[in-house]
């Protein structure tokens, strides 16, 4: 493979319309015919300036990419949603019955103050599974002083990983979805559209949305598996599968995370907040322990590097992620941050794009996906391996075709 | 006093008196008597082990060695087995010693485990074409890297001593001594020649191998035989053998007539006498002690080389493990009940222990239940014979399996199980010039490389085809193991799912 990564990648995408002639060569398939293709789907779109999108683009992202879904799962995640509740932990739950949401208000309340809760609106569409889940926000404080916040000794944000992690692993039926300032997840069993609809994300504004379309093989449909998977302020929206799940799920329970979820991809979202919040981590050094390079490669690299890449490789080989992958992610602190990442053999599609103004920046596994919404946008692909950064505030940080560790170590 | 009844013979070289040319190699081939020439002709006699070094000296193929049929009469509780041990033991009084690995019929979980492979949603790999890898490292990690108050990352503060493998295998601990000067040059000049490590064993280091000492691990044993400081400086890591899987409980045994010149010389031992290994090292009695010597040994290296602790797979062995690692082990060896010895008491060999299978998992589990598993290295041994048990084992949970007994047999070893007897005819496990001059080294060094390559392949064809390209991914990655074997608890405490189940 080539690794001149001191090139920039950048792609050119021709007009549909110079492709094809006039006549149309594409072929009404009959709808018994019709093939079960597809993976994941991903997509996400965020404002560099920090001004509000609208839920109804990234409905539109998403949905474009119909192929890559099976109707058995997708969700989205806006950061930015709740201005007036910024300081506080907005925990969304899917509760499957009256009584899981009794029990788990009653374990909340030992543990945080609730400063607001409210009914979530959903409207359950016709073509859609029932049952449907009650869908409730908190809006929380940790009770900090208190006997319990005191014995756990862990600091504020770890307090709050295990006040989730204990309700998703002992109360039944009852899963909080996100737990993060500022952002909420909105997900569910159906075909995007139907949980586009079933949410009302058009109702939304945040500066940043993810969003994800699932096409489940290895873990079954479920509402709380269906992604983004959330924990405090981080989001991941994954595409692929994980063959070394086994080992990364060892680094995260060790760290006092439980996978809970049934689907390898819980494991990425934990391994972003135990190495970047956790460890201090930069992001650039984490996304590498995620997808390393071939240690032929790193002999190429510069000293100082080589070294930082093999201790990076031996000190986290638990969190590497084998196998093929292209994910998103999504985190608030300190700044609406939006990272994009593909294996190292890039064996899941990962494109970028950004708007001719330079304000939005897009991300998904199609380029339909970012054209149908910004057809000026200007389109690149990451580099395998490579992670793209986008910040609000900051712009650009790294378009993922950069040398690994440039400018952030 | 005179034996009442005599031990039937078990083997017997059959020859072909037709195609004999009595050219008398078999005879001189042959290092326990078996053969004589007389009258003009080949004559068998008794004491054949089938060690089948006449069968490869003969230049007309003209003999076959046959196992006899058993000549006690048959009984279901008393074994013919267990019938010659009794009578062994009426004639002798003594312990019976026995070497090579457990031979004795316990379940072989290894081949009970299936492995997974890649289809559809993740594709698999074809190493030939793409890369995968196999470098693995020894030594302790420190969990998390260092990252200092402006964020950035603090490399001189994260590094730790470690050794750099090309493989995730290591050629287990053989002395010299239990095995002959050449047999111990192609060890290790194969693993110099791999870059993986081999064991020194615990007979010390002969000065002309210290030239290899970086892929060298030192033993530190209970006899304490060779251990200098020019020993523990130069090799790349430093061992303390607490026990061994073929004999837990129990030190070395090297019988006198194994004690030549060369080997008095390098333990720093009398000639001929016995030398036997304390069973406990006396200075060290409890963990403490362990935890002492550790950092004594780290002390005398200059904290430049990993320090590991090697110990027998015995019922409590995750919880032994644990201290180990607490007390500041870099890197921890299991060796479970079917590792190999040159030398055992046979009730111990055949009767103590755990399968490694189940150990490594054990291990594995509580040094992650306990948040240790991410620091420390884990090395398995005990009868890893083929890449498919390596494979497994990694999977179970070790980082580096040791192998023993398949780099004999590359080099020529028949598993005739004689060792302790010091007559080995292939020149192996023997000290006599005469029989140690038949081990070439050059092309025993090419034999165990080539194995250890072929494995090394075929490694990565079964990462290929569970789509991991990196052996880091699969250890202890014991989802993708299925049980097939016959008693479904055993996969539960391997913590591997039964033959059928899915993973969601």
């Amino acid at each position: 493979m080539d690794r001149d990564y001191m090139q920039t990648a950048t792609l050119s995408f021709p007009e549909a319309s110079s492709v094809f002639a006039e006549q149309s060569y594409v072929v009404e398939i009959p709808d018994c015919h019709k093939p079960r293709m597809g993976s994941c789907g991903i997509a996400g779109c965020i404002n560099i300036d920090g001004s509000m999108i609208s839920g109804s683009k990234i409905e539109k992202m998403i949905t474009t990419m119909s192929e890559r879904e099976n109707g058995l799962g997708s969700g989205f995640v806006a950061y930015g949603l709740f201005p007036d509740f910024a300081e506080e932990y907005c925990m969304q739950f899917l509760f499957e019955n009256e009584d899981s949401q009794a029990q788990t208000e009653e374990l909340m309340s030992n543990w945080v103050y609730m400063i607001k809760d409210e009914k979530v609106p959903t409207f359950p569409q016709r073509s859609m599974m029932p049952p449907f889940p009650l869908v409730r926000r908190y809006f929380v404080r940790p009770k900090k002083g208190t006997e319990v916040y005191i014995r756990t000794g862990l600091n504020e944000e770890d307090y709050m990983v295990r006040l989730v992690m204990s309700i998703n692993e002992t109360v039944p039926g009852s899963y909080c979805v996100s737990s993060g300032k500022d952002m909420a997840v909105f997900k569910g069993s159906g075909y995007a559209r139907e949980i586009a609809k079933f949410y009302d994300i058009s109702r939304y504004k945040g500066s940043m949305w993810l969003s994800h379309s699932r096409f489940p093989t290895n873990s079954p449909g479920w509402w709380a598996g269906s992604h983004p998977i959330s924990i405090l302020d981080w989001s991941i929206c994954h595409n692929g599968e994980i063959t070394s799940y086994g080992v990364n799920r060892k680094l995260v329970e060790m760290a006092g995370y439980k996978c809970t979820l049934l689907t390898d991809s819980e494991v990425v979202t934990y391994l972003w907040d135990l190495m970047v919040r956790r460890h201090r981590l930069p992001p650039t050094a984490a996304a590498f322990a995620m997808a390393p390079w071939y240690y032929k490669d790193i002999e190429r690299l510069p000293d100082n590097e080589r070294r930082l890449a093999n201790q990076l490789r031996i000190t986290y080989k638990e969190a590497f992620l084998n196998g093929p992958f292209s994910i998103l992610v999504g985190r608030s602190d300190p700044v609406v941050t939006m990272m994009a990442l593909a294996d190292r053999k890039k064996l899941r599609p990962l494109v970028m794009g950004v708007s001719g103004d330079g304000n939005s920046v897009y991300a998904a596994s199609e380029e339909c996906a970012i054209k149908s919404v910004q057809g000026d946008a200007e389109m690149w692909a990451t580099r395998a391996g490579n992670p793209a950064i986008v910040k609000v505030g900051e712009g650009i940080v790294r378009r993922g075709t950069e040398a690994p560790f440039l400018g952030a170590i | 006093m005179k034996p009442i009844v005599t031990i039937p013979e078990k083997y017997r070289p059959a020859i072909d008196r037709e195609a004999c040319i009595r050219c008398k190699k078999c005879i001189k081939a042959c290092s326990y008597g078996a053969l004589d020439f007389k009258d003009d002709k080949v004559k068998v006699g008794k004491g054949c082990v089938a060690c089948i070094r006449c069968v490869y000296e003969c230049p007309t193929d003209a003999i076959t060695v046959i196992e006899l049929p058993k000549q006690f009469a048959p009984h279901a509780v008393f074994s013919p087995e267990i019938r010659r041990s009794l009578i062994s033991q009426a004639n002798s009084g003594g312990v019976l010693l026995s070497s090579c690995g457990a031979n004795a019929e316990y379940m072989d979980i290894f081949n009970d485990i299936l492995l997974d492979a890649a289809q559809v949603t993740n594709p698999s790999i074809d190493p030939l074409r793409e890369p995968v890898e196999t470098k693995t490292y020894l030594g302790r990690r420190p969990g998390k890297v260092v990252v200092d108050d402006n964020g950035k990352i603090d490399l001189d503060a994260s590094e730790t001593p470690i050794v750099v493998m090309d493989m995730p295998i290591m050629i287990g601990h053989i002395s010299l001594g239990s095995i002959s000067y050449n047999a111990q040059a192609a060890l290790f000049r194969a693993a110099t020649e791999l870059n993986i490590l081999a064991g020194t064993g615990e007979g010390g280091l002969h000065n002309d191998f210290y030239p290899m000492a970086k892929n060298l691990c030192a033993e530190v044993a209970s006899g304490r035989f060779g251990v200098t400081s020019q020993y523990l400086k130069e090799v790349s890591c430093v061992d303390i053998k607490i026990g061994q899987g073929a004999k837990p409980g129990h030190g070395g045994h090297l019988p006198g007539e194994k004690v030549q010149k060369l080997i008095s010389e390098t333990r720093m031992i009398p000639l001929g006498t016995d030398a036997l290994s304390p069973y406990p090292h006396h200075d060290i009695y409890s963990i403490e002690d362990l935890q002492q010597l550790i950092s004594v040994l780290k002390e005398s290296t200059e904290y430049e080389v990993p320090v590991g602790v090697k110990i027998a797979a015995v019922h409590n062995v995750g919880a032994i493990a644990s201290g180990i690692v607490r007390a500041g082990a870099d890197f921890l060896t299991i060796d479970g009940l079917r590792g190999g010895t040159g030398s055992a008491p046979r009730v111990i060999r055949d009767h103590a222990g755990m399968p490694i299978e189940i150990a490594v998992s054990a291990v594995d589990q509580r040094l992650e239940q306990e948040g240790l598993r991410d620091k420390v290295t884990l090395c398995a041994s005990g009868s890893i014979r083929t890449a498919a048990d390596m494979i497994k084992c990694i999977a179970l949970g070790a980082d580096v399996v040791g192998v023993c007994t398949s780099a004999m047999i590359a080099m020529g070893c028949t598993v005739c199980q004689q060792c302790h007897r010091g007559a080995c005819s292939w020149g192996i496990a023997t000290q006599k010039p005469e029989l140690t001059s038949r081990l070439d080294i050059e092309i025993a060094t090419q034999r165990i490389v080539n194995m250890f390559h072929a494995w090394n392949e075929e490694l990565k064809e079964i990462l290929g085809a569970m789509g991991i390209d990196s052996v880091e991914s699969l250890v202890g990655n014991r989802d993708r193991l299925r049980y097939i074997g016959p008693n479904p608890r055993i996969a539960e405490i391997l913590d591997v799912k039964h033959s059928g189940e899915g993973w969601g």
